[in-house]
């Protein structure tokens, strides 16, 4: 074999490898588009195809293009003669919960969230670690401690009642506020079966999330800031309202954000703690998809505007961080 | 009783000892630096006078009043970080003006007073920008002005030159110094820039391992050292070991003829400065036959590295003092002026500090 005929196949092995390269650059990002398309967006499309589905009396339902689901979530079957808010109210308690309940955690995690970061190295890693494996918990086991913690017969009612508390309040006068607040019953306190149970619950399920969330943020503000501002005479409260809040404004947005989208989704916890008439979309969802009524094309509707309204919602919010920033 | 007065002030943070009981006085309208190597405890020491750690013993007096109970906000010292610490999210005027607005002033009077403290460090102008757009000097200046916006009693700054390039650095250390000159504040300076303490200190408090080694004026710190500590770390030195003898202090079989007030028998150490070692042919005590292993320029000083009896010796050679051509390998005499020596205990544990 000559200098040139090995040259040759030489140049002829590297193009062929060449091509196979080529080919793997061109085929591998289409196969994880394909990938992405059938695992992510087609249920998502199947999702909203099913919401102008219609659902069969007595049996299942069939593909059709209608937007009576939408017109029942919005304005009620028998709208023009009546018009009922039952689903938009279902709605408005979904936003009420999550908005609430995920301020709360991000309230409640940024004070602890701050000592944790001037806590020692190891001391931070034992918290961490401990609030990382609390994430692991169910929902349904954390709802069922709060459902024990909350209950009338051994919970804190019966607390209450057993040391006194509850013959305090009622001898300061505050019983009163909290029967006013569907916080007590005319014998004793009452946690179960209201929003400030369900709120709480899910405060408490979003709350390490929210401690993870805020943590970096935290962590890689120059302590000195504060140290600043207080030799420049500003107090403890001053100091967390004109620079510690104003440092970590966008993750603490980006925070409350994300636990509150988490948190529109909420099930277990509102089924347990909320008032039937109180309960939310994500509730209806499932009764309607897996529950009683067995109507998926209105299941799927339901999805679909909690999705839209959950993006018009992060949508503002990011707009109105812009301005504030922009400020 | 004007100034401001620590007395055995110490820190402790758990078992380790940052800092040793200590007693210092600030005159008024002077500037001070703390002058020390890295954990020797000057940044502990200025975080207390500034209300940032609280004492683990002792007392901060200022102008005889106890102040070591009074939170940091209360205390009114403008101090500038390391990092300077300024805040992001406002603008240069905002930062300013920001314990005037903590304070109450109405916005207006606030701003304008801002203004005049930027026109102060030569920021007029600068009000409306950023913070991010500003260079490390521009931010240096405006940490400055936000100190003393409250017109602070005492004026402490932490390192204020350590994120400046060398050039900005000597700039500003003369513009800083002419400042509080203007201004007659009492000024506390950390640093571990011996040369930026000596531009711009009127006295220095030399630390190592959380204690004060010596304190005095820029000259005497430098030209009499009380340890080996200070001689080493301000300036250079050149050290020799010895036994202190009847008839001077043998180093290493050699005689030195020294001022020593040392017992017979007691082991020493002796420095001198390079500028003050001659290589001429002038008669006197303590001449030592030396080998020259090492010759560099620094422009307005040659120095010449030698090898001799003692041990090695640096000599700095000012270039205006006349031709002197020695080079590597050549041999020739040093003389150590007795005069020009300092002699020490010998220290194991000031050792170790180095």
């Amino acid at each position: 074999m000559t200098v040139a005929e090995s040259l040759s196949e030489v140049a002829e092995e590297t193009t062929a490898s060449h091509r196979a390269s080529f080919r793997w650059q061109t085929v591998l990002p289409w196969a994880l588009a394909a990938v992405i398309i059938v695992l992510c967006l087609v249920p998502f499309f199947l999702v909203i195809a099913i919401s102008f589905g219609r659902k069969i009396e007595g049996a299942a339902w069939v593909w059709d293009f209608t937007f009576e689901n939408y017109q029942r979530f919005f304005v009620g079957t028998l709208w023009p003669d009546e018009v009922t808010f039952l689903y938009l109210q279902q709605l408005g308690y979904s936003f009420w919960y999550a908005v609430i309940a995920s301020l709360l955690a991000v309230m409640t995690a940024l004070p602890f969230t701050l000592l944790l970061t001037r806590l020692s190295r190891k001391a931070q890693a034992a918290w961490l670690v401990f609030i990382l494996s609390s994430l692991s918990l169910s929902e349904v086991f954390i709802v069922m401690g709060w459902d024990i913690l909350l209950s009338n017969n051994s919970g804190l009612p019966a607390l209450f009642k057993s040391t006194g508390l509850t013959q305090w309040l009622k001898d300061m006068g505050w019983f009163q506020v909290l029967r006013d607040w569907g916080l007590a019953n005319p014998r004793n306190v009452k946690f179960k079966t209201s929003e400030f149970a369900t709120i709480l619950t899910m405060s408490y399920l979003v709350w390490p999330y929210a401690v993870i969330l805020l943590y970096p943020a935290l962590s890689r503000m120059d302590p000195s800031l504060s140290e600043a501002a207080r030799t420049m005479g500003a107090s403890t409260s001053q100091v967390i309202r004109t620079v510690i809040l104003p440092s970590v404004r966008l993750p603490l947005v980006g925070t409350s954000l994300l636990l509150f989208v988490f948190l529109l989704g909420t099930y277990v916890a509102v089924t347990v703690f909320a008032d039937p008439a109180k309960h939310t979309t994500a509730v209806a969802i499932y009764t309607n998809i897996r529950g009683a009524n067995l109507n998926a094309p209105f299941g799927a509707t339901q999805a679909v505007i909690l999705l839209v309204s959950a993006s018009i919602c992060l949508t503002l919010g990011h707009m109105l961080n812009r301005w504030a920033e922009a400020r | 009783m004007s100034g401001l007065h620590l007395k055995g002030i110490s820190k402790s943070f758990g078992g380790t000892r940052a800092v040793e009981p200590t007693d210092l006085t600030f005159a008024e309208g002077e500037l001070t630096a703390l002058l020390g190597p890295s954990g020797c405890g000057k940044t502990t020491l200025l975080r207390m006078i500034a209300g940032l750690e609280a004492p683990s013993t002792g007392s901060i007096l200022l102008s005889g009043r106890n102040i070591t109970e009074l939170p940091a906000h209360k205390r009114k010292f403008g101090m500038v970080f390391q990092s300077f610490a300024l805040f992001p999210h406002l603008t240069v005027r905002d930062n300013v003006a920001y314990s005037l607005a903590i304070s109450g002033t109405p916005r207006g009077d606030a701003a304008r007073k801002a203004d005049e403290l930027l026109d102060l460090v030569q920021l007029g102008g600068f009000g409306d920008r950023r913070i991010g757009e500003l260079s490390g000097g521009q931010r240096q200046r405006v940490a400055i002005a936000r100190a003393l916006a409250q017109e602070p009693d005492v004026f402490l700054l932490d390192e204020p030159m350590s994120a400046l390039d060398a050039k900005l650095r000597e700039e500003m250390q003369v513009e800083l110094r002419l400042l509080q000159q203007r201004l007659g504040i009492t000024t506390i300076v950390v640093t571990h820039d011996q040369r930026e303490a000596m531009t711009m200190a009127d006295s220095i408090v030399v630390m190592s391992n959380g204690r004060v080694e010596q304190m005095g004026s820029p000259q005497d710190i430098y030209h009499r050292p009380e340890n080996a500590f200070v001689a080493d770390f301000i300036g250079k030195a050149n050290f020799f070991d010895g036994i202190v003898r009847s008839d001077g202090i043998d180093v290493g079989g050699a005689m030195l003829t020294a001022p020593a007030e040392y017992l017979k028998g007691s082991p020493v150490r002796v420095a001198i400065r390079p500028e003050r070692a001659c290589l001429d042919t002038e008669p006197g005590p303590n001449r030592v036959a030396a080998n020259v292993t090492f010759v560099r320029d620094l422009g307005p000083v040659r120095e010449y590295h030698l090898k001799t009896d003692l041990g090695p010796v640096i000599v700095e050679y000012a270039l205006g003092e006349g031709e002197l051509a020695l080079k590597a390998g050549d041999t020739c005499e040093v003389r150590l002026p007795p005069d020009a020596l300092h002699v020490f205990p010998a220290d194991p544990p000031a050792m170790a500090a180095e």
